[in-house]
């Protein structure tokens, strides 16, 4: 390793005192509900996300449940076709449109993109909480959706199916996700707009978190996807309230256009969902093993890689779908192009474990476990960017078990190692050292169970959608949902043990992980106006070799915060409390 | 492990043989690639935890080096199976010349095959969405081994998707617009049809047989000899089917019914057999046997039966002839229809069907 340097001396400022416990802190500054309900601060939007999307989750995750409890019978064990057919198209628009999207974007970075960058604010805090109005007047006509009756197109909607045959609600469906399409502009340009404008004196582009790169790249996706998915689903929208031909062939439409339109948003809305679960992996895995991160420009640049080379990948959902030969040699090879950059973070994560002090505290497991989920789920894309596996293996569970793979072994991963990692500074309290463990375990455990099954029955061939299936899939169903209702138990444990902590856990100092962001430099949970004074970034996001935050002071020596608190010893015995100083 | 399928599924055609050399090359490089980052990063988390390894780290901020190795190496890797797999795709998507043309047509929620020789095979999909005419219907898709096939495939309504899990592939069949896809199929044996794009209710029961059978069943097949198709009636637009209106419309129907009775033997089956005959002897009932009943049904009684039969003479011209021929000897047991005074419906008409329910689903 040519750069390595091992730390020698003091060169920098030392421990900064435990700042004083923020009164009032932005929870309990006004605790009416209307004071949440026209909040424009960032943390309270954060939160306000995220108490509708694990709404969301809970419901999404309910349909899944009934989608794998049917399927271990051949022919269905609780429902009718028809019932199957709007559970699992209820369980895909909830969880993409209503939670995979907003989830990391508009909870962890509403709540953590300007303290990440030592911003009061983000650039426009009325325009955020207009998003989560958006947002949620989306998840209504949503919610109508299912509940009159639910929507029985699957969540990609492909016309004329969906234009002239469905008998479901349709239309309240598809402005649902117009509308939410909306939130998702606002919080992209907020966010860009905030990392352009209001960074903290000396937080150059190169000293930014992962995390907030990741964001960045996101943002770029929001703004210049999400318009595209909003007008192919206004134009179907039309097509099937007054019959103007656009996609269907029986009155002059093309219904291969809606696919490419289609997939033009939704292949880098995958990209929307996982980058952002990427950057919190860099800050949780350099936290845990107390290193910088390997790599810092080719993680950080590999986000905006990602971003936009995603957009160049849509027809690789189209290769059997009757696009022409020179197309799909093209869509093939520009997506194994999307590949390298993935492949370069994995091993970059990996060689940031080299020669760490490695502690596995719960939001570390669910990093490991992205890592290791996300690999799977990366690789097994290769089968499907390959034109010659992909033409017997598309629409087949192979493409269910990958996608989820990404999507939750790494997306929903990612969220909670966040949360977790954070869930101090939102709420001022430690949860649950022990139980956090124990599902972080489950969860992994219970995932690989689920969705291994489901490549075996996809490369022998059972499609997607299919409520009744040959029967001598049934062993690899049986397993799947054995799989998923241990999965499930590990969801709920979260819900248990974090809610629990709110009134019983033990209050949380301003840094617990002796992370080096300068959102651990406020108080948990943090005031109003987040900072007290302006914070000067002296230095990169992941010092811990130094032992200094970006600030150039040093860490608490608090890394053992969970023990020490757990075996019931005070937390400021050991910080010194000297005069803060900032290293130029 | 009898409960269990075989690890690698029942290949089918030239084409399943190429996806699973392919398939298996990216599967044995994915799996050394994550075997080795999953036991880099096992090493690494026991060799450098922290009761271990209590700090301080070394600073280590990267190696242009490893990094420019681990983009250049993965992208040559990937490129491997683009290449491999555009090649294979290349196969797939160009069908040679003297393919023989099947047409596929999908509608909500059946398939429809038409042979060159028009005669078309209903040959699956979900039979309570059907009239029952066509669940009589339900066939296979019968093809010659070893001999390239084309599907040229379009749909009545929505997208669909014919998938053959054995033959390794699938492409979706569009309103509007033809799609094609071309096999060679070299094992014979029955395996799956499979709509892969979801259609709607009843996508899931949008299934069907594929039935590839030898050269020579396949050439008697469609000449009307076998019922290969596992239908119990003539395939429409075949001789036979063609002999089935005649039988109907001449009132054959009317004496040799389905039912057992004294005035005409019933035919279903009788093809191929040793018949006794009246005042003595026996005779097998081939081609001429059954000519020869038709024209001159007095020259030869079956035992039990009075000679009552006029001659059809003159009603039928030759070819009318060759098509009940082909009929009575295609017809199975069982397979008589019922007597009805209504004539069938021309071959080609619409089908009237009730309109499916989608609102209460029966369940099966």
């Amino acid at each position: 390793m040519s750069t390595t340097m091992i730390y020698s001396g003091p060169a920098f400022a030392p421990t900064p005192p435990e700042p004083p416990s923020a009164e009032p802190n932005y929870l309990n500054h006004d605790y009416s509900i209307w004071s949440w309900l026209t909040t424009v601060d960032h943390k309270r939007i954060g939160i306000l996300y995220l108490v509708s999307i694990t709404l969301f989750f809970v419901v999404g995750g309910i349909a899944a449940g009934l989608v794998r409890l049917n399927l271990i019978a051949p022919n269905g064990a609780i429902m009718t076709e028809d019932a199957y057919n709007r559970a699992f198209t209820a369980h895909g628009v909830l969880m993409l449109f209503f939670f995979l999207i907003p989830a990391v974007p508009g909870v962890l970075g509403n709540f953590f993109v300007p303290l990440m960058i030592g911003a009061k604010d983000l650039a426009f805090p009325k325009l955020n909480l207009a998003s989560w109005y958006v947002f949620m007047i989306g998840a209504i006509f949503g919610v109508w959706a299912i509940l009159a009756g639910g929507i029985d197109t699957g969540w990609t909607l492909y016309p004329p199916y969906s234009s002239r045959s469905a008998q479901s609600n349709v239309v309240p469906g598809v402005l649902g996700v117009f509308i939410s399409g909306f939130s998702s502009i606002m919080t992209g340009l907020n966010i860009m707009v905030t990392v352009h404008k209001m960074r903290a004196p000396g937080m150059t582009w190169g000293r930014l978190p992962l995390f907030i790169w990741s964001l960045y790249a996101t943002s770029l996706i929001q703004l210049l996807g999400t318009p595209v998915v909003a007008i192919t689903v206004f134009l179907l929208g039309i097509e099937r309230v007054f019959g103007i031909g656009i996609f269907d062939p029986t009155i002059g439409g093309d219904p291969l256009l809606f696919q490419h339109l289609f997939w033009f948003y939704s292949h880098p809305a995958v990209y929307i969902m996982i980058l952002p679960g990427m950057g919190i992996i860099s800050e949780v895995l350099t936290c845990f093993s107390r290193k910088n991160i390997f790599g810092y420009q080719a993680v950080a640049w590999s986000s905006m890689g990602i971003a936009v080379v995603g957009f160049l990948l849509w027809a690789h959902h189209m290769f059997v779908a009757g696009i022409s030969f020179y197309s799909a040699l093209l869509f093939s090879f520009l997506s194994m192009l999307v590949a390298v950059p993935s492949a370069i973070k994995v091993f970059n994560w990996t060689a940031t474990l080299y020669r760490g002090s490695i502690s596995f505290q719960t939001p570390m497991i669910f990093a490991l476990g992205f890592v290791v989920l996300f690999t799977i789920g990366g690789l097994t894309g290769l089968f499907l960017a390959t034109l010659g596996t992909d033409i017997h293996l598309h629409d087949t569970y192979f493409v269910v078990a990958h996608f989820h793979f990404v999507m939750v072994g790494g997306m929903v991963l990612a969220y909670f190692a966040g949360l977790h990692y954070w869930w101090p500074k939102m709420t001022g309290r430690m949860y649950s050292d022990w139980w956090s463990r124990l599902a972080a375990c489950i969860i992994i455990v219970g995932f690989f169970l689920t969705f291994i099954p489901q490549f075996v029955i996809g490369y022998h061939g059972m499609p997607r959608r299919y409520p009744n299936y040959p029967p001598e899939f049934q062993i690899y169903n049986i397993m799947s949902t054995a799989g998923a209702s241990i999965l499930g138990l590990g969801y709920l444990l979260p819900a248990f043990y974090l809610t629990l902590s709110l009134f019983f856990g033990k209050k949380a100092p301003a840094n617990p992980w002796a992370a080096t962001g300068l959102e651990w430099q406020t108080a948990s949970p943090p005031p109003v106006h987040n900072f007290e004074r302006t914070p000067v970034v002296v230095c990169g996001p992941y010092e811990y070799a130094i032992g200094a935050d970006q600030m150039g002071r040093a860490l608490p020596e608090a890394y053992d915060m969970v023990d020490e608190l757990a075996s019931g010893k005070r937390y400021n015995e050991t910080v010194t409390n000297k005069e803060t100083a900032v290293v130029g | 492990m009898n409960w269990l399928p075989p690890i690698v599924p029942v290949m089918a055609s030239t084409l399943a043989v190429q996806f699973e050399a392919l398939f298996w090359y990216i599967a044995l490089i994915t799996s050394l690639a994550a075997i080795c980052v999953y036991g880099t990063m096992l090493y690494f988390c026991i060799a450098f935890r922290k009761s271990a390894n209590p700090g301080p780290t070394p600073r280590i901020l990267g190696s242009t080096r490893l990094e420019i190795a681990w983009t250049i190496l993965p992208t040559i890797v990937f490129f491997s199976f683009f290449a491999w797999g555009a090649l294979i795709y290349t196969y797939a998507v160009h069908p040679p010349r003297d393919a023989m043309e099947i047409f596929i047509i999908g509608k909500q929620w059946m398939w429809k095959a038409q042979y060159p020789n028009g005669q078309r095979v209903i040959i699956g999909g979900n039979p309570r969405n059907m009239t029952p005419s066509e669940r009589e219907k339900i066939g296979k898709l019968v093809l010659p081994v070893n001999r390239p096939v084309r599907f040229t495939m379009t749909s009545e309504d929505v997208i669909h998707s014919f998938g053959l899990p054995a033959f390794r592939s699938k492409m979706d069949v569009l309103p509007g617009r033809y799609t094609t896809s071309w096999h060679i199929p070299n094992r014979i044996g029955e395996y799956d049809i499979l709509c892969d794009q979801y259609c709607g209710t009843w996508h899931s029961l949008m299934v069907g047989r594929v039935s590839v059978v030898s050269e020579q069943d396949f050439d008697d097949w469609l000449n009307g000899f076998k019922p290969l198709q596992g239908s119990d009636h003539p395939v429409d637009g075949s001789v036979a089917q063609e002999g089935q209106q005649l039988f109907l419309k001449l009132q054959c129907i009317k004496c040799h019914s389905n039912q057992k009775n004294n005035k005409a033997p019933v035919l279903a089956g009788i093809y191929g057999e040793r018949r006794e005959l009246k005042g003595g002897g026996a005779e097998i009932v081939d081609d001429d046997y059954i000519l020869e009943s038709i024209l001159k049904p007095r020259a030869k009684i079956a035992q039990g039966y009075e000679p009552i039969m006029p001659s059809y003479e003159g009603q039928a011209t030759a070819e009318e002839l060759t098509a009940l021929v082909a009929y009575i000897k295609s017809l199975r047991p069982g397979g008589t229809p019922d007597a009805t005074d209504r004539l069938p419906a021309p071959v080609g008409a619409p089908t009237i069907r009730p309109e499916p329910k989608t609102t209460s689903v029966e369940k099966n």
